[in-house]
């Protein structure tokens, strides 16, 4: 992690509460979640499934508003965005892996990632190109005109990833993005998330139950029934337990 | 390049809706060339006899759905009253022709051969009566019943020899044949009945007086100038079939909205997934809706394209069938459908934007 001292959080989160539902039917999916993110870090939310890490996911990418505390984005609060600037803010800022990859498998690899670009407001053709260079850099250029049905799974989720950086995201969000991975692709994935944060200085927030990528995460939250009920800081010698709920 | 890709995805689909809408499309263009075919054919007649004045029994207006009956003797008084040239009797009734032991009806009309007032509009082959013995049939229905030039028809106990087919004589549920006066009058019984006279007047003299003289000395009769005697005919002609046929393209027009909106409807719930996805990713607003909106018209113009494509030979099939279904197509009439169909689309796109509304984002992390 390359984080300078002065670096403001990309995230941050005080004490996000997010319940579902109402009386006997109220389920709290997230309790009392503090959370800065940083450029530069990937962040492991581990846990397993209902213990409420895709909701946090889902409040962080403002798709869901907190029942109760404060969820801020790029320095803003999430209930102070209008629909328009989180719409803009998730296209320009925020990129999404997904389990499933979640391609659209009526277009080609590179009209997959074009297609975010578009969004973003590129021209069809300055979109084309941008993908092709992504998928260069991803070198898997040679999937460019093949579509998703045709692909593995490992090619699946280096596309994903490819569309996911398009437009240079300051924040990555995975929602358990080695899952339907083999061993090999699912390090491939997330050597090149952890590549992406630590060399672009960016910052990746990973929600999974596969202790395999604990070994990358620069920091890893441990959820269970909603709650964070540890957090470790990894340091270059090793691993620091944090006592803190603000982590 | 996603609206297009989505849709070939499922090509029987595709074929189907395009199909529907081409179907629609081609039943709205037919039913608005009919239209045009029987109301040509309704008030050609009338249309094409350009006289000064029509004269009929008081209170009828026109002659395709009211009873009008005069006398010889009403056409000698007109022939009397200054400024007419010529008063040339019409017999219009209802009659009907023998052919293979079945009897065809038809709208015979008396007319007086020396004048042509009151004759075939056009005719397309052969010539005009000039004998008491000859008849000019309508072209469709000579096709329909199979006669030709020469060929003899029975008309009660009478035969008459075709000498000529004519056109712009065909009402659709019934069409217009062409005899002498004397023979239609005798046909009846009625040596003396008349239904109208077609009135010319002498050149440079005023009409209004010639209709005040006539109103002066017949007043039980009406007198018509010309584009008034068109107007009630077209309006007479347009009250009995305009509705049935608004209906009928309203009818074509609902269907189309329907196949359109299912399809599009079909397209957004099978791409749930898909639209969530975008949602999630940041798509703004106005994509997804505009999607929705391409697919509509893209469906839409292929359909159109493909009816147009199939509309004529079609026409053309189906007059040769029934040669009694006369068609008149315009592009008046085609660019009608088209924008009807382009309104249809977006109508059907907005119903199915609706579904839109209900998928969310967070559909993408299920």
């Amino acid at each position: 992690m390359k984080r300078s001292p002065a670096s403001s959080p990309l995230v941050e989160l005080v004490d996000a509460t997010k319940t579902f539902g109402v009386n006997e039917h109220k389920t709290v999916a997230v309790h009392d979640v503090s959370l800065q993110a940083f450029p530069g870090e990937l962040i492991m939310l581990l846990g397993p499934s209902g213990s409420g890490k895709t909701t946090l996911l889902t409040l962080i990418a403002g798709l869901l508003k907190p029942t109760s505390g404060i969820v801020s984005l790029f320095g803003k609060q999430i209930d102070c965005y209008s629909r328009q600037e989180l719409q803009q803010m998730r296209v320009l800022r925020v990129g999404f892996v997904f389990q499933t990859f979640l391609l659209l498998d009526a277009l080609n690899v590179v009209e997959n990632v074009a297609l975010v670009l578009r969004f973003a407001g590129k021209s069809r053709h300055e979109a084309h190109r941008r993908a092709e260079d992504l998928l260069r850099l991803l070198h898997i250029e040679h999937l460019a005109v093949k579509f998703p049905q045709t692909l593995s799974q490992g090619e699946k989720q280096r596309v994903a990833v490819a569309r996911a950086i398009a437009n240079s995201a300051d924040l990555i969000l995975a929602d358990e993005p080695t899952a339907s991975l083999e061993t090999k692709q699912g390090f491939e994935i997330i050597q090149l998330l952890h590549a992406y944060a630590a060399e672009e200085n960016k910052c990746v927030i990973v929600a999974s139950h596969d202790l395999r990528i604990v070994e990358f995460a620069d920091r890893v939250l441990r959820l269970e029934d909603g709650v964070v009920v540890k957090s470790e800081r990894k340091k270059d010698s090793g691993v620091e337990e944090a006592s803190s709920r603000t982590i | 390049m996603y609206a297009i890709r989505t849709l070939i995805h499922q090509p029987l689909r595709l074929v189907l809706t395009i199909g529907g809408v081409a179907l629609c499309v081609v039943l709205m263009l037919f039913l608005l060339s009919v239209y045009q075919g029987v109301a040509d054919g309704s008030v050609e007649y009338v249309r094409q006899n350009k006289v000064d004045l029509w004269v009929l029994q008081r209170n009828a207006t026109n002659i395709l759905r009211g009873s009008s009956i005069l006398s010889t003797g009403h056409g000698s008084i007109i022939r009397e009253v200054p400024g007419v040239r010529i008063a040339s009797p019409v017999l219009l009734l209802l009659s009907g022709i023998i052919k293979d032991g079945q009897v065809a009806t038809l709208f015979l009309t008396g007319y007086d051969p020396t004048t042509g007032l009151g004759g075939p509009p056009q005719l397309v082959e052969g010539r005009s009566i000039q004998k008491d013995d000859e008849i000019v049939l309508d072209k469709c229905f000579a096709a329909k019943f199979h006669f030709k030039i020469d060929d003899r028809v029975r008309i009660q106990d009478d035969t008459l020899q075709v000498v000529g087919l004519s056109t712009g004589t065909n009402a659709f549920v019934i069409q217009y044949a062409f005899v002498s006066i004397k023979r239609a009058q005798a046909l009846i019984g009625f040596p003396t009945l008349v239904t109208c006279y077609l009135i010319k007047i002498v050149e440079g003299t005023d009409v209004g007086s010639v209709t005040a003289a006539i109103h002066e000395d017949l007043p039980g009769v009406e007198v018509y100038d010309h584009e008034t005697f068109l107007r009630n005919n077209t309006r007479e002609m347009e009250s009995g079939f305009l509705p049935l046929l608004y209906t009928v393209v309203i009818i074509g027009a609902i269907v189309l909205t329907t196949i359109l909106s299912l399809l599009l409807s079909i397209n957004i719930l099978e791409r749930r997934k898909d639209f969530a996805v975008m949602k999630a990713i940041g798509s703004p607003s106005r994509f997804l809706p505009r999607l929705v909106i391409q697919q509509a018209l893209l469906l839409s113009s292929a359909g159109c394209i493909v009816a147009l494509i199939l509309f004529f030979p079609m026409v053309s099939l189906i007059e040769r069938i029934s040669p009694e279904v006369s068609t008149k197509s315009s592009a008046e009439q085609i660019v009608i459908v088209l924008l009807i169909v382009g309104v249809m689309s977006l109508i059907s796109s907005f119903i199915s934007m609706q579904r839109l509304r209900r998928i969310y984002p967070l559909e993408a992390f299920a």
